[in-house]
């Protein structure tokens, strides 16, 4: 219990810890408003992700074609607005179009996974190729760049109340997905397909239905991240968004979801994105080159579950102790 | 039906399914020409097979014990920067620098076996961690201009890319890579299926708590299988940069699919427990036959990632099926002779 305390106040002050250790080794550059605008962008695109992401999380699968599903809607969205001619039509167009790429191969993930009960990794795996195969064809291999409408360049770069867009896109898909899981049946059905299968589909959950809706979210919110971040680079190529794959897994472990399933919550992965976009910003500082991060990233990844899973194993010790001291005062 | 063995029936629908590939590719790229099916073409296609094959070794035993390996890729590059900072800036003999280049192979191996065995962090998610580690290693011990640009270190010494080349030194002779995947195949097969440790290995992958209950340690077995696939990828590595007389931060990027595709369609089943060495290889020799194929009929490349995806779900949906097939018979064929 003790134990369960610290750990639910942790995350505001390492939080905060991150933020003075940044700010004293980067006393310049960090504090600054442009940097923070930079910040809460790469933390918007995280965080959109993972509030989608985290729904395959808690049922106990995973999305490893986050990346190139996102380059892909990116290319989607900037083509379409190409073929519309640059207007605002084209835009909404486009936003739709990508919207329904991601919920379609969402649809397609959850289709295979659930019936033909295939590890979710190693479809995921294969359709990232898949995806990465279908942008270079449309793209011709090239960079896309599209930079016409005002409409489009707003959603990555328009500021309202001093805080670009992406931020309350981030907030609103967070509140949607955090009201989902926490006020609905569907939610609550959510945690148990994640919790034990078997045991949902004994007292009457439709698993299957409720897994294939989990992908189809994860599709959305990766299909959006792919929209904002075209729009903030105002351009999209096969390899937009590569990186993010890793990026978001992490934040969703950092975050306490478990990657077995059942267990996690959209403030932790919030907390996630928070973090990771924080320690990008950080590496970025520090002139740790890109190429280097995943380092850093890898190490993280490996720490925070290999943390959950000691958890996990000292748990189930402590339990088997438990029952043996009972069985002994018996 | 039943007079047939389920691994058996298992191993000629992949040699069923690579004898309709190729007589595919030969009908539509034209018999006469001579563009597929000549000697010269096939030997390219077992070579293409050959670093897959190896590493697909390492790998199948690793997909027995229900594991998985998405590091490959990766490590390849690393082992292959290790050998090219040696070749730089040291004057160890060729020998000495393809040995420091297997230990860079058994220690990435040991790490992916410690995190996933001792640590028991799901297999691919450490291996998706210590994929970004192994590359992002390989970036930072990159061989660097005086500028501080990355560059690529040619190794064009004769003692070493003599192993990218074929025996008799012509285009149209047996390359050395060949035989080393000949090699592995076969002293692999034989680990598996005749020795003690080969049957632990399938008994971790078809129980884990059963294996540790008869006594198998299987906390080492699943640290051994990794170290054994960091051995093939370092071998791989030594033939990759050979061949291509340099060593590049690159190497290997999207590679870790191959591997385990060729492993998935040579009918390793990905829940662990069955398939083997032999399986593997007619896999690895359909995707590069595949792969020759799709560039012999000058599609674009990116056709070859979207088709390389669709078969690997749709092979794997098959064995799904196939599976549960055999199993619900096995079930009813039991409650018969039960009733009997």
């Amino acid at each position: 219990m003790k134990g369960f305390n610290i750990s639910k106040y942790s995350k505001p002050f390492i939080l905060v810890a991150f933020v003075l250790i940044l700010t004293a080794l980067r006393p310049t550059t960090f504090p600054t408003v442009g940097n923070i605008a930079n910040v809460l962008w790469s933390v918007s695109v995280i965080g959109i992700m993972v509030c989608g992401t985290i729904f395959v999380f808690l049922v106990g699968g995973i999305d490893l074609s986050i990346a190139t599903l996102c380059g892909f809607s990116a290319v989607v969205v900037v083509e379409v607005i190409h073929f519309f001619g640059d207007t605002t039509l084209g835009v909404l167009a486009g936003v739709i179009a990508a919207i329904c790429v991601g919920a379609m191969a969402g649809c397609v993930h959850g289709f295979i996974i659930t019936t033909f009960n295939i590890p979710a990794f190693l479809v995921t795996f294969a359709s990232q190729s898949v995806f990465l195969g279908l942008s270079m064809v449309i793209t011709n291999n090239k960079i896309v760049s599209c930079t016409a409408p005002a409409a489009f360049t707003a959603i990555g770069a328009m500021k309202v109340f001093g805080f670009p867009l992406p931020i309350y896109f981030m907030l609103v898909i967070a509140i949607a997905s955090w009201y989902v899981l926490r006020k609905t049946e569907f939610g609550r059905y959510i945690y148990a397909v994640g919790g034990n299968a078997t045991a949902s589909e004994i007292s009457g959950i439709n698993v299957k239905k409720s897994t294939i809706l989990c992908y189809v979210f994860s599709g959305i919110t990766t299909a959006i991240g792919g929209i904002v971040l075209a729009s903030m680079t105002q351009q999209a190529a096969a390899a937009t968004g590569s990186g993010y794959t890793n990026d978001v897994i992490t934040a969703g472990v950092i975050g306490g979801v478990s990657l077995l399933g059942g267990v996690g919550t959209v403030p932790g992965a919030i907390f996630g994105a928070v973090l990771m976009g924080l320690l990008n910003n950080g590496l970025n500082l520090m002139s740790v080159p890109s190429t280097h991060a995943g380092l850093v990233k890898g190490l993280v990844i490996i720490i925070a579950v290999g943390f959950d899973a000691m958890q996990h194993r000292d748990q189930s010790r402590k339990r088997a102790g438990f029952r043996l001291f009972k069985k002994k005062a018996a | 039906m039943n007079g047939i063995n389920q691994n058996t029936l298992r191993r000629l629908i992949s040699i069923g399914m690579l004898a309709v590939l190729l007589v595919l590719f030969t009908i539509l790229i034209g018999a006469g020409s001579g563009k597929f099916l000549s000697q010269e073409n096939l030997i390219a296609i077992v070579r293409d097979a050959s670093v897959p094959g190896i590493i697909g070794v390492g790998i199948t035993y690793v997909i027995i014990t229900s594991g998985i390996d998405l590091s490959t890729g990766s490590a390849i590059a690393l082992v292959g920067m290790v050998m090219a900072n040696i070749y730089a800036y040291t004057l160890l003999p060729i020998p000495i620098m393809i040995l420091m280049g297997i230990l860079t192979g058994l220690a990435c191996g040991l790490v992916n076996g410690y995190i996933v065995a001792r640590m028991e962090i799901p297999e691919f998610i450490g291996t998706l961690a210590t994929m970004s580690v192994f590359r992002a290693l390989t970036y930072v011990i990159a061989i660097r201009d005086v500028n501080g640009v990355i560059k690529s270190q040619p190794m064009n010494v004769s003692q070493y890319t003599f192993l990218g080349n074929t025996i008799d030194g012509t285009p149209s002779g047996l390359p050395y890579v060949c035989i080393a995947l000949a090699l592995f195949v076969i002293v692999g097969q034989i680990v598996l299926r005749h020795t003690r440790f080969g049957t632990y290995i399938y008994a971790v992958g078809a129980n884990k708590k059963a294996a540790t209950l008869s006594g198998i340690n299987v906390e080492r077995v699943r640290m051994m299988v990794y170290v054994i696939t960091g051995f093939c990828v370092s071998i791989g590595a030594v033939f990759t940069t050979a061949r291509l007389q340099s060593a590049t931060t690159a190497l290997g990027t999207d590679f870790e699919f191959s591997p385990i595709a060729a492993a998935v369609v040579g009918g390793v089943a990905l829940s662990g427990g069955s398939g083997d060495v032999v399986g593997t290889l007619i896999g690895a020799l359909f995707m590069a036959a595949l792969e020759n194929g799709v560039r012999k009929l000058d599609m674009n490349t990116a056709f070859q990632y979207i088709i390389k995806g669709v078969i690997i779900v749709l092979v794997v949906m098959f064995d799904a099926t196939y599976k549960a097939r055999m199993d619900r018979i096995a079930k009813e064929k039991g409650a018969k002779e039960g009733l009997e």
